[in-house]
């Protein structure tokens, strides 16, 4: 593992300057954030971490506006504390446990109620990135519509903090829902397939619906009258937050969801499948358990790839290389040209594909 | 002007057949504009119809280093399809079929010269819409939409077109076909497709392109508040959302407006006030009447002089109708007209629209507003005749103090129309050189030729340099 101890810089300026050190002298860096995904990727070793510990303050909060802005390291749970006091939510603050507003969008986690809140991208606004040789880049605009320039913010969510630190973010807010509610309804595959169907169906905007091995798990928001026990449903506490060693992360196209669940459920898998998204977390045990599922993936026209898990499960963590690939190697290149940011943790350092 | 190589016209020629590549001028002059003032000069216009097409097109391009310049229906407002300097305009007009509609996801597979309104058209009868209305729907095509990310007055609570886009089929500069994204979600890697969308024709031809279809909403309501004051009409917007309400649409439309619009279709608005908000909002039967509820109770305390509730489908349709022919009817007040599309935080409209009006009045011109409230998305237009230059120097001088009085509130540049050729310059006053070279870089990582819709987007200055080290510069031992 990582043994040097952390770099932590206190602010942007210190940040980037870490980062055009270790870009002149060769030096590998771990960047953690709330360290709640770091098991993720080809298992590489860093020369370096870089704790976003010290980016920790909050730059502005317009709740008139719909929007804050705060520094990379700010701990999610923090921001929900912070938007409460005005009634408004981030609601991707709360996939992860632990987790830093930074690390959440560099990992392209999404709320579980993603039907209706939408995925994480689409709450970036405006970012400041440090580059890989230290370069400081803002992109975007802090007000909640625009398209000015290229829209680099979307191309940070979900690369793993391997184009540049997100230093500085600027989020979209939401009014906290009236009501707010989670169902459950016990049932075998077949039963649980067809009641989401239903759901999704005769629910007009659900902000979950999940399937798991033996429960149907639904979250309404909205009107207080909105939110009452679908038929046969019964009132419980939130998503289920299964503790797994190993996890894939399935995308298929949500026309597959109930078949990919039957395929699953049929293996005796643990999983919570996302109906009406397509995404679909599977417990896994070892590599080979990922290539199973993986092929179970593809075989729907989806995608397979580890988000958490042991060294040894992440044998091939990212499956083929997907098309783009070329450019995307070229943006990795236009931002970390030493390539230096998180070893292992982007798909283009996948095995097979070093240079 | 650049001419092409010689033997251009035949290369493209071998492709097309001779009907579909057009260099006669009377010809190209059709290709040398789009939707707003911009002029620019057309070497020969490609008309394409399949992928493959596109492909061979882009890749003869490619071996002859010809620029290009990718088309949808032309209307864009930015001068983004407008060729500079004799280059090619590749039209994907003729690709107009939807290819798959699925009902499970529900989304559809489009080509990109499908039109806005035709793919909602096709789809209602399955309870279903196209989200992204733009107020052009009619004209504007899916892939223009997709270049531009545009949005539309139902973008507000729904998201504009980078929210409704799963995948896209590219055609790369060099010719390469690649499909990014579709309906399976999140894909491994960086997210291409969102970097895709807005690219505004700079980063290749989009071919192909798969959105998410929404439900249509089981209850709708359809408001339109009166007021004295455009004051009292933009604080009643911040109200409303400040109320926790963030209705399906909310705009804006000022007493010049109202007049142009009420002229055009007598949808019995009232030429009489100063501003007029309508305010839409949709949902389940309980969620509508609840936003209707705080929307009416806010435009009374914000002093709206009368609460009109459209009372079915007709009347609805009426009073967009009068909304999305706003531009339309600008031409009863002058022959042309210059747009800005600012957006600033939604707080600072108010002191916003006195600048615009004091802006006007200093450059002794016309300005209307109807515009995107609720996303505090202004589109003041100034009405002009462009056959009068000193006009035309003043409209010019108070777009610049315009967008310059928005950036100072905090706004940015462009809301929905994009950057383009018109908007390039402004660019500096929001990014600094830093910011604007790292957007050189990912361009050219689609684009390392710079032969896509070259000029457009960033201003010259901009470079992607010595900041990305070359291979060998690379220490030992690291990945690319
Ligand atoms: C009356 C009127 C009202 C309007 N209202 C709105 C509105 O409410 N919201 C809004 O967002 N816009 C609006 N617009 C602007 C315009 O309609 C949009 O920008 C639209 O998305 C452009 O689509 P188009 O097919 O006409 O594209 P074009 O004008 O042909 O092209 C626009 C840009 O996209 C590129 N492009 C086009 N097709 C492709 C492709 N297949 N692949 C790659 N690049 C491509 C071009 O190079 C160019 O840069 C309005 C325009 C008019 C005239």
């Amino acid at each position: 593992m990582d043994l040097t101890p952390a770099v932590t810089p206190g602010d942007r300026d210190e940040c980037a300057a870490a980062l055009a050190d270790a870009t002149g002298a060769g030096r590998s860096t771990r960047v953690v954030g709330g360290g709640s995904a770091s098991h993720r990727g080809v298992p590489l070793t860093a020369d370096q971490v870089l704790a976003t510990a010290g980016l920790d303050r909050v730059v502005t909060y317009e709740p008139a506006d719909l929007t804050l802005t705060v520094e990379g390291g700010v701990p999610a749970a923090r921001v929900t504390e912070l938007l409460a006091a005005h009634d408004q939510v981030w609601p991707q603050a709360a996939f992860r446990p632990g987790a830093t507003v930074g690390g959440l969008l560099a990992t392209a986690d999404s709320t579980f109620s993603r039907l209706r809140w939408g995925p994480i991208r689409d709450s970036l606004l405006e970012v400041v990135i440090a580059t890989g040789d230290g370069r400081l880049v803002r992109a975007g605009g802090r007000t909640v519509k625009g398209v000015a320039g290229y829209d680099l913010p979307r191309l940070v969510v979900g690369a793993h903090g391997t184009l540049g630190v997100l230093v500085e973010v600027t989020l979209k807010l939401w009014p906290a829902p009236a009501a707010s509610g989670w169902y459950t309804l016990a049932g075998d595959a077949p039963t649980l397939v067809q009641a989401a169907r239903t759901v999704t169906r005769e629910v007009y905007r659900p902000g979950a619906v999940l399937l798991t091995p033996g429960a149907l798990c639904v979250h309404l928001l909205g009107a207080a009258d909105d939110v009452t026990a679908p038929a046969g449903m019964e009132a419980t506490q939130g998503p289920p937050s299964p503790q797994w060693d190993a996890t894939v992360q399935v995308g298929v196209s949500p026309a597959h969801i109930g078949d990919l669940v039957t395929l699953l459920a049929g293996h005796g898998d643990e999983y919570v499948a996302q109906a009406g998204v397509g995404i679909c977390h599977v417990a896994v045990h070892d590599a080979d358990d990922v290539d199973r599922v993986r092929a179970l993936a593809t075989g729907l026209g989806g995608h397979a790839y580890v988000t958490a898990g042991p060294p040894e499960v992440r044998r091939d963590p990212w499956g083929a290389p997907p098309p783009g690939i070329d450019v995307m190697r070229r943006m990795r290149r236009a931002f970390d040209p030493a390539a230096i940011l998180n070893p292992g943790l982007a798909v283009w350092d996948a095995p097979g594909d070093r240079v | 002007m650049t001419t092409l190589a010689p033997g251009a016209a035949d290369a493209f020629r071998t492709i097309l057949g001779p009907e579909r590549v057009l260099d006669a001028a009377t010809e190209r002059i059709i290709y040398a504009r789009d939707g707003s003032i911009a002029d620019g000069v057309c070497g020969l216009a490609l008309l394409c119809e399949t992928t493959d097409e596109v492909s061979r097109c882009m890749a003869a391009a490619h071996r002859m280093g010809v620029p290009v310049v990718p088309r949808g229906s032309g209307t864009g407002l930015c001068g983004g399809a407008v060729p500079l300097d004799g280059a090619v305009v590749l039209s994907v007009a003729r690709m107009r079929r939807i290819l798959e509609i699925d009902r499970d996801v529900p989304c559809a597979w489009v080509e990109p010269g499908v039109l806005n309104l035709d793919l909602t058209a096709a789809v209602a009868h399955l309870g279903l819409h196209y989200a992204p209305d733009p107020s052009s729907q009619a004209a504007c095509s899916i892939g223009g939409n997709v270049a531009t990310n545009a949005g539309g007055p139902h973008c507000l609570a729904s998201g504009v077109t980078v929210q409704h886009v799963l995948g896209v089929e590219l055609v790369l500069p060099d010719g390469e076909v690649l499909t990014i994204g579709g309906p399976a979600p999140d894909p491994p890697g960086c997210d291409l497709r969102g970097f895709i969308v807005g690219g505004e024709g700079t980063l290749g031809v989009v071919t192909k392109a798969c959105v998410r279809l929404t439900r249509n909403p089981p209850a709708v309501r359809t408001m339109l508040f009166d007021f004295t004051t455009t004051h009292a009409a933009g604080a009643c917007v911040v109200d409303i959302i400040g109320r926790g309400v963030i209705p399906a649409a909310m705009e804006l439309m000022d007493s010049r407006m109202i007049d142009a619009c009420e002229g055009f279709t007598g949808a019995g608005l009232p030429v009489d006030a100063a501003a007029v908000l309508l305010v839409e909002v949709d949902g389940t039967e309980a969620d509508v009447a609840a936003q209707t509820d705080v929307a009416v109770a806010v435009a009374r305390e914000s002093g709206t002089r009368c609460v009109r509730i459209a009372q079915d489908e007709a009347e609805r349709a009426l009073l967009w109708k009068a909304r999305k022919s706003a531009f339309g009817a600008v031409a009863r007040v002058a022959p042309n007209y210059y747009l800005h599309d600012c957006v600033v935080p939604r707080t600072r409209l108010v002191e916003i629209l006195d600048a615009i009006g004091e802006i006007a009045r200093r450059h002794d011109l016309l300005v209307m507003n109807v515009f995107h409230a609720g996303d505090g998305n202004l589109h003041p237009l100034i009405a002009f005749d462009r056959r009068d230059a000193a006009q035309v120097d003043r409209v010019m001088a108070a777009g610049k103090d315009i967008v310059e009085a928005c950036v100072a509130v905090g706004g940015v540049l462009t809301g929905e129309h994009g950057i383009g050729l018109e908007k390039r310059d402004y660019m500096p006053l929001t990014f600094g050189a830093v910011d604007l070279d790292a957007q050189a870089c990912a361009r050219a990582a689609f684009d390392p030729e710079g032969r896509m819709n070259p000029r457009k987007v960033l201003p010259m200055t901009a470079r992607c340099g010595e900041a990305v080290l070359g291979p060998d510069s690379l220490p030992p031992g690291t990945w690319i």
